[in-house]
């Protein structure tokens, strides 16, 4: 089985490009456009890893990784921040938000790969149960 | 548990799979023998002695439906409603074929047979790895109807044969894993090559995604024989072995810059006036044709397979590949571009970035958007030759190919932003005439941040006013 990665930009060049490189490396990858269709995929597809922008429309990534941390079933899964902002703020606020690592754009393929391989070690451990077969959905609760 | 269910186990060396084969087949056993060798492990289930199953790990699995669909047996909706279904098992996936009747019974048991006896046929030539044997492992509901052990083995011990014959006569290089490609300048009318049938149908699915392996599972075609064919189809300079490591290098390299041009065309926008747009759309252009040049130098066909090549020969390869094109362009459409000079294999923009010193107001924004107009074809015109010399029609030729035409919307996105803000500023002036109202351009169009959206918020006062 393969592990999932959702990919969170408004470019469609970069998440084509990051799906490319990763399914390259056996890596199936969703993608969203946007902060709240990504809310909307975490909870149908449980991602093994999250790469997420910064600069989103609707809702930005910093909101959508503090929205993951909070939800139980979720807060285990590794978000990896993908933004051209690199100024010391902006990381100190993406690991306030919760993010597990942060990578700067314009990144590199093979860093990202490395990245990405780092922590989807052991991610079957990881993934949340799916629970549509009990009737519990799970849900992502935020506020606007 | 499971050392109490394995009741056999050793090296390949000590005991081959052919008599172990032979031995579980004679004893009626039932259960699943466990054969591995590297990376890779076969796993054979038996039920009293005769094949009912098998698996294989550590290769990538062909995908069948696919195939299927390549040679017109099945339709891609179909394919997708059954891969989904089925999970990536053949087996399943076979039989729900059947079931639907995409496919008959005969041939769903021929192409299992045929995959059972390609896989132990490359099974019998490994010379070290282990095997066990475990009882009751077998699953409940194969779909397969049980295989003769003996006759099983005498077809693979044949094909077996048929690539030790191969190896022996040269041709080292192909594997069960080879993937293979058309070359960029073979012809269409494969009818006209005086090929044998099975060799055109092999040239046929070599297109760059299919390994050897399951070219000769859609074929149902004994690996050998598909691997004498394409031996020959490269003898004949035909098709080529792809480089699977070069590849992945080549579309990291190229992934890089295109994520690089993105991320300055990100940057650069919203820029507070036209010319400045304009001014961040030719850095991004230029940029984006040098990455593309300096990733040709070290990718390009004609530079492959010589070691280290000097500079010197990759700047006279670029030049004689690039310069004349763009001479053409300038000659031809774009003449702001002769400003731009093409040295050292590199495009040099700056004369046009500066231009802003020797011109100003409406003809400087008049250069710099004839400057973008024309980096962008040359753009264009750059990424399609490169793409098609260094990776063809081929699965990763395809992806990258998606993947630019994607950045080159965003950049289209880009330009149009400008070219509504034109219009509009043409319109405006033209009824500015007929009022004989004297204004300045920007006067004219105010809050330039306001076009990308092209909501029909951004108007000039007057023109609002009208939309009201």
């Amino acid at each position: 089985m393969e592990p999932t990665v959702l990919v969170v930009d408004d470019s469609p060049t970069v998440r084509k490009i990051v799906q490319m490189t990763l399914q390259r490396e056996h890596i199936r990858v969703i993608t969203a456009g946007d902060g709240l269709s990504a809310l909307t995929s975490v909870a149908d597809e449980m991602p093994a890893l999250i790469l997420l922008d910064i600069q989103l429309p609707r809702m930005d990534g910093y909101h959508i990784c503090q929205v993951i941390r909070k939800n139980l079933q979720f807060r285990q899964i590794p978000i990896i921040m993908l933004s051209g902002k690199d100024g010391l703020f902006d990381k100190m606020r993406g690991r306030l938000a919760g993010s597990t690592e942060y990578l700067t754009k314009p990144f590199d393929s093979g860093e990202l790969v490395r990245t990405v391989k780092k922590h989807l070690v052991n991610w079957q451990e990881r993934v949340p149960v799916r629970q549509e077969s009990m009737g519990m959905r799970p849900r992502l609760r935020y506020r606007t | 548990m499971e050392q109490q269910d394995r009741i056999m186990d050793g090296d390949l060396q000590t005991l081959g799979l052919q008599s172990i084969l032979k031995m579980l087949a004679l004893s009626e056993k039932t259960g699943k023998l466990f054969v591995s060798s590297g990376p890779e492990t076969l796993s054979v289930s038996l039920r009293k002695g005769q094949i009912v199953g098998l698996h294989e790990e550590g290769v990538a699995q062909a995908d069948l439906l696919a195939m299927l669909c390549l040679v017109g047996k099945l339709d891609p909706p179909r394919a997708q409603m059954i891969r989904e279904l089925a999970q990536g098992n053949m087996q399943i996936a076979l039989a729900m074929l059947v079931e639907r009747g995409w496919m008959s019974a005969d041939e769903m048991q021929h192409r299992l047979e045929f995959a059972v006896t390609q896989s132990i046929s490359h099974a019998l030539r490994w010379v070290n790895g282990r095997f066990a044997f475990h009882r009751q492992l077998i699953p409940l509901d194969s779909k397969m109807r049980p295989l003769d052990v003996d006759s099983v083995l005498l077809e693979a011990l044949r094909q077996a044969d048929e690539w030790e014959e191969i190896v022996a006569g040269g041709v080292t290089q192909l594997t069960r894993t080879t993937v293979a490609r058309w070359l960029p300048e073979v012809s269409k009318d494969v009818g006209s090559l005086g090929l044998s049938q099975d060799c055109i149908e092999v040239l046929c699915l070599s297109n760059g995604e299919l390994p050897l392996q399951a070219v000769s599972l859609v074929l149902m075609t004994p690996e050998a024989r598909v691997a004498r064919n394409m031996a020959r189809l490269l003898e004949l300079k035909l098709i080529e072995v792809v480089d699977t490591a070069l590849e992945t290098e080549l579309q990291g390299d190229l992934s890089n810059i295109i994520i690089k041009g993105q991320h300055i065309l990100a940057q650069r926008r919203n820029s507070p006036t036209p010319e400045q747009h304009l001014l961040g759309l030719i850095t991004t252009l230029s940029e984006c044709i040098n990455g593309l040049l300096i990733h040709h130098g070290r990718y390009a066909r004609h530079l492959r397979g010589r070691g280290h090549v000097p500079q010197d020969d990759i700047v006279r390869y670029l030049d004689r590949r690039f310069a004349q094109k763009l001479h053409m362009l300038t000659k031809q459409h774009y003449p702001i571009l002769d400003t731009a000079t093409f040295a050292y294999g590199q495009l040099d923009c700056n004369d046009i970035l500066t231009l802003n010193k020797v011109v100003k107001g409406e003809q400087l924004e008049e250069f710099y958007w004839e400057a973008v107009q024309g980096l962008a074809a040359f753009l264009r015109m750059i990424f399609a030759e490169l793409l098609q010399d260094e990776v063809g029609t081929s699965h990763t030729g395809r992806q990258l190919g998606v993947a630019w035409k994607i950045f080159l919307s965003e950049i289209d996105h880009e330009i149009q932003q400008y070219q509504i803000y034109r219009a509009r500023r043409n319109v405006q002036q033209a009824r500015g005439r007929e009022s004989m109202m004297p204004s300045s351009p920007m006067s004219i169009v105010q809050n330039w941040h306001g076009v990308p959206e092209n909501n029909g918020d951004y108007l000039s006062p007057g023109t609002g006013r009208r939309s009201i």
